[in-house]
């Protein structure tokens, strides 16, 4: 039970989130989506992990990325194998701060909120600002958000033959139902 | 004599490139009842592995078909509908999502289960974040 319970501070603390109310989602949702004029591609993880600290207004969102899958076999190999190389980075992370945070936006309906804070995908660190939404829905804590990256952004090489066949933007979609946590 | 040679060998290549094209685009995902378990290992141990060594753990069970024997502490739905169920420690402990043309088939075995009883689960473990994650999954029917 102690090792269990030092194993657990250390987790926290690794992603550095100390405080004493936090909230978490186990089961998170995170989508990417890019339309092509063979088909559209949509790759969706239901395996993604984010902590939000109640005290300071911190969000950490962690995803494994071979928990993306896709409707074809073939789509999530390239994905894996090609682009994202996830033997080589096998995770990507997420970690911000919501702008002008306060806790009753923890106890309110749902509102707009800003999101600044570090995404890295393949390796690459990029700072980005991200609309999202964050409030109680029946009772429960809901954050979305939505916004576009470029593979690019990440140094993610797509070969020239399939590039002009892939949108030059993904859309990242973000749903997290908030449990409390370690309070 | 030797035109009409050509042209069949070129045309009987590409038809064959275009079949392997095709067969590769439409290749199924990997039906997890058919595969072997590579490792078969006690919830506890893996749990405990992957807490000491996680890079080592990583390296030894990602994306390896695992046949997982543990208590069963959680058993919920997503929101999507995937039935989830989780071993040993609601936390900390061993992640299962199942395969949903699995589930389709197999509503009564998932609707027997009871949490704190024994379950043996077969899946592709995807590596560690804060619990074990494996999916997709099926539940081992002996």
């Amino acid at each position: 039970m102690l090792k269990k319970l030092f194993i657990l501070v250390l987790l926290i603390s690794s992603v550095g989130v100390f405080g004493q109310g936090k909230y978490i989602a186990k089961n998170a949702y995170i989508s990417f989506y890019s339309s092509t004029p063979m088909e559209d591609i949509l790759g969706e993880s239901n395996e993604v992990v984010t902590i939000l600290d109640a005290e300071k207004g911190e969000i950490i969102f962690q995803a494994i990325m071979t928990t993306f899958h896709f409707k074809r076999a073939l789509m999530e190999e390239h994905f894996n194998e090609n682009y994202m190389e996830s033997s080589k980075f096998p995770k990507t992370k997420f970690k911000g701060t919501i702008e002008g945070f306060n806790k009753d936006m923890l106890k309110g309906p749902v509102a707009n909120i800003k999101i600044t804070g570090v995404l890295n995908v393949h390796g690459v660190d990029k700072t980005i600002t991200v609309p999202g939404t964050l409030g109680l829905v029946d009772g429960k804590l809901v954050g979305t958000s939505k916004f576009k990256v470029t593979p690019e952004d990440f140094e993610i090489v797509i070969p020239s033959v399939v590039r002009e066949k892939i949108g030059k933007e993904m859309e990242i979609t973000v749903k997290a139902d908030y449990l409390p946590f370690g309070q | 004599m030797k035109i009409k040679y050509i042209i069949f060998t070129v045309l009987a290549l590409g038809f064959i490139g275009a079949g392997i094209g095709l067969k590769m685009f439409f290749k199924p995902h990997a039906d997890i009842n058919k595969l072997e378990a590579e490792f078969k290992v006690e919830a506890t141990k893996l749990m405990d592995e992957f807490q000491k060594e996680e890079n080592a753990a990583t390296t030894k069970y990602s994306e390896k078909v695992l046949e997982i024997s543990g208590k069963l502490v959680t058993k919920s739905k997503l929101k999507n509908g995937t039935d989830l169920l989780i071993l040993e420690d609601d936390m900390q402990g061993v992640s299962c999502q199942l395969d949903s043309v699995w589930c389709a088939a197999n509503q009564p075995a998932i609707q027997s289960l009871e949490t704190g009883k024994p379950v043996i689960i077969k899946g592709i473990c995807k590596g560690y974040l804060m619990e074990i994650k494996v999916s997709p999954a099926i539940l081992v029917i002996k």
